[in-house]
């Protein structure tokens, strides 16, 4: 039974994502029930499989029963293993505060909502189990179809944002599939490790260098990395929240797994840092990210741009850490790639509790929201903080992490870009509790005020719904709770999926 | 900006060019992609699934659980589809339309005055409303069901010949589209109401991982075929050709049920109406 485990993580989702869409005709009470079932499974089968992967070590689960290169198999290590809870929990706790949202839509489009939402988790960790290059296109076609759905069921500008995510996000699916055939066509292999195998005699090849580029590319093209993120800004910025809260945390951060994955188990890193100067190129790269995605921050006046524009920037983090060529660096990216997660998780169903009793995330309108929404405040200023990389959230140690990283391979604008970041992301904040704390001024003094509407007492508590607030407070409990228990994250998972080789 | 493009496409352009130039021939027997799994599967898949069709045996078996997502890519742009386009009608509309049959002439009736049924020579129809072609529709209901057959024959037909669910599935959705095209929507609709259309194309995905969740509860690997043996009572070989069969049906029925699902909604703008 057990070794069977690893079959559920994605078979269960599959399933109840069909049956969701039937119920959707038939029994609609089901649709949500169902989803949830579907959720616990793969969160439960993840959690197992990650524990086996940590007493055992590295396993292998062959589809169909046929052996490695010729069949498909799972390669699950402590890296992916971790990937793969992290992606079922946080789907799993914004699935939670979707409901809400979700049964205030028209009925028919319930079933159709909750199948697309859990076939999103099935492509995503698909993409992150699988041990086969080309299942890992199959399966990020269904996270990128389903995602545009997710995106464009929006109102206002929504469904053109995500048209502009279609066509880009295909151009980077293309990128990437032809990167897969110039492999095939110099190693004749699928098969993750067995091409990793086979590359050693090839690394002079200039179609495997090719091949290596438009991966990268393509991969950079879905995980928004700068300049490829065009799509990202509108298309989280008109999501509807549930959208957004499944999309924004995970579908970059699975990107950015899936190019780790790419460097260390297909090229592996003799390959992949064996170009000093692509090796700096890539890192300045990720510096301009970062430093371009935190002054368009600063000029966004709606919160969830905002919000989206900090992915951009930690896009450039994850992409920079990874490639500075050290050990450090991998275990930072690693790590903030599971402390974004949460974060993004965070921030965004912050965005999402306001959206209830907001009109617009327009900054200016969060004016008095600390006595009005207590609860989710005090949830976003966790996530803030976490942002901004104040101890003891998690955010401070992957920070760490990254700067260490940076000193020890001397990449000093990378340090300068995280520093800077950091600083933008403290004005951003402050910026928001500031406008939330302080305002509206009382009326005394300010003539603009209109009566007493503008008297801070005045305020009632208004709260977004308990299934919002609770999940979002769960989460931002959950930032302290994986920032106390970053060594042992590290120092018990993170470091055990990374390859001996990596100095 | 048009030129920064056009430099952009051409250095990507020289780029591959430059990767080219280390590509194994057209067609050389020594490639790679020849010397190192094909050789397997070309002298074993045979002997493994009793299946002539190497590639249905690498399709739907080898790499079975490709194929499985494949289909799960189909059904999610269906539902897709039906999520972005479809809605209800909860009011009436502004006005109706009511075509005069003998004359051909079009009247519209605003909203509240709606024509009863006294008027017999008057027909409601829609917007989207075309002129029927007799011969159309004629050579089309002759057509439907060979077309149908064809397509029964190319899904069972995949382990010996070019073919298999993926494009059975399309034939039969084809055929069904045609009904729509020649006659009209509401037609289609009565032969194939939505909601059997849209449990079909779940149902065509749960047929194949079900087949993967029956060898997984015989205590086999998902979609390790020759576990279903002992229930069929047939060699493993053999139930590995009947396992290929059965996820073929169920892709057809998949990619059959949310081709029409997709028509509808796009033809008709999501209220299912009228049509093309």
């Amino acid at each position: 039974m057990s070794e069977q485990l690893p079959a559920f993580i994605i078979v269960a989702p599959l399933i109840g994502a069909c049956l969701i869409f039937i119920a959707g005709f038939t029994r609609r009470g089901l649709c949500y029930p169902l989803a949830m079932v579907s959720m616990v499974v793969a969160l439960g089968s993840s959690i197992g499989v990650l524990h086996q992967v940590l007493v055992d070590g590295p396993l292998i689960y062959k589809l169909g029963g046929w052996d490695p290169p010729w069949g498909i198999v799972y390669n699950v290590d402590a890296l992916n293993a971790l990937v793969l809870a992290v992606v079922a929990a946080v789907a799993l706790v914004n699935l939670v505060a979707s409901r809400q949202f979700i049964d205030a839509q028209p009925f028919y489009r319930i079933g159709a909502f909750y199948a697309l939402y859990i076939l999103a988790v099935t492509g995503l960790m698909g993409m992150v189990i699988t041990g086969d290059v080309f299942n890992l296109y199959v399966l990020l076609e269904i996270a990128s179809l389903t995602g545009y759905a997710l995106v464009a069921m929006g109102d206002d500008r929504a469904p053109l944002s995500a048209l502009n995510y279609v066509l880009v996000g295909t151009i980077g699916a293309s990128f990437y599939l032809l990167g897969v055939g110039f492999l095939y066509a110099m190693t004749g292999s699928l098969n993750m490790v067995d091409i990793a195998q086979r590359l050693p005699g090839l690394y002079g090849s200039t179609a495997v260098f090719a091949a290596f580029v438009m991966i990268m590319v393509g991969i950079w093209f879905k995980a928004a990395f700068f300049p490829l993120h065009s799509w990202l800004p509108n298309a989280y910025t008109y999501a509807p929240p549930p959208s957004a809260g499944l999309l924004a945390p995970l579908m970059t951060k699975v990107m950015i797994y899936v190019m780790i994955r790419m460097m260390l188990t297909v090229f592996t890193p003799a390959y992949s840092f064996s170009f000093g100067l692509l090796n700096q190129v890539v890192v300045w790269l990720a510096v301009i990210a970062i430093v371009a995605g935190a002054i368009m921050a600063l000029a966004a006046k709606d919160f969830k741009r905002l919000l989206a524009y900090i992915i951009v920037s930690e896009v450039g983090y994850m992409v920079g850490g990874a490639w500075l060529g050290n050990r450090l660096g991998m275990t930072g990216s690693m790590l903030h790639l599971v402390n974004d997660a949460a974060m993004t998780l965070c921030v965004f169903l912050a965005a999402a509790a306001l959206s209830f009793r907001l009109k617009d995330t327009k900054l200016t309108s969060f004016q008095g929201l600390f006595k009005t929404m207590p609860f989710t405040m005090g949830a976003l200023v966790i996530g803030g903080l976490s942002i901004i990389g104040v101890p003891p959230t998690c955010g401070f140690f992957s920070k760490w992490y990254l700067i260490s990283a940076g000193i020890q391979a001397g990449a000093w604008g990378y340090i300068a870009a995280l520093l800077f970041s950091s600083l933008v992301n403290l004005i951003l904040f402050f910026k928001i509790f500031e406008i939330a704390y302080f305002e509206p001024f009382s009326a005394h003094g300010h003539g603009h005020d209109n009566g007493g509407h503008g008297q801070v007492s005045a305020l009632a508590v208004r709260e977004a719904p308990a299934q919002v607030v609770v999940p979002l407070v769960v989460t931002a409990i959950g930032l302290v709770v994986l920032g106390l228990y970053s060594k042992e994250l590290v120092a018990g998972v993170i470091d055990l999926g990374l390859p001996l080789g990596l100095k | 900006m048009k030129k920064l493009a056009l430099i952009l496409v051409l250095l990507c352009w020289g780029f591959l060019a430059f990767a080219a130039a280390d590509f194994p021939r057209l067609g050389d027997p020594n490639s790679p992609a020849s010397t190192h799994l094909s050789p397997y599967f070309i002298e074993k898949a045979y002997e493994d699934t009793a299946t002539p069709n190497i590639v249905t045996a690498v399709l739907a078996d080898y790499r079975s659980y490709d194929t499985m997502f494949e289909t799960t890519v189909v059904f999610a742009a269906g539902v897709a589809c039906f999520l972005l386009l479809r809605f209800y009608h909860f009011s009436e509309p502004p006005s109706h339309l009511y075509r005069h049959k003998p004359s051909g002439t079009v009247i519209q009736v605003p909203r509240g005055y709606r024509l009863k049924g006294e008027h017999t020579e008057l027909e409601p129809i829609d917007r989207d409303w075309a002129p029927k072609d007799p011969i159309v529709e004629v050579a089309s209901r002759i057509l439907i069901p060979f077309i149908q057959i064809f397509a029964l024959y190319v899904v069972v037909h995949g382990h010996h010949s070019p073919g298999g669910g993926f494009q059975g599935g399309v034939i039969l959705g084809a055929s069904l589209v045609l009904l729509a095209i020649s006659r009209d929507l509401r037609t289609a609709q009565a032969t194939l109401g939505e909601s059997k259309n849209s449990i079909l194309s779940a149902l065509g995905v749960l047929i194949y991982v079900g087949v993967g969740a029956v060898t997984l509860a015989l205590g086999s690997n998902f979609l390790d075929y020759a576990a279903l043996a002992g229930l069929m009572g047939v060699d493993q070989v053999i139930a590995r050709n009947l396992g290929i069969l059965f996820v073929e049906v169920g892709v057809a029925v998949a990619v059959m049920a949310t081709m029409f699902l997709i028509y509808r909604n796009v033809a008709s703008a999501g209220a299912l109406d009228e049509g093309l």
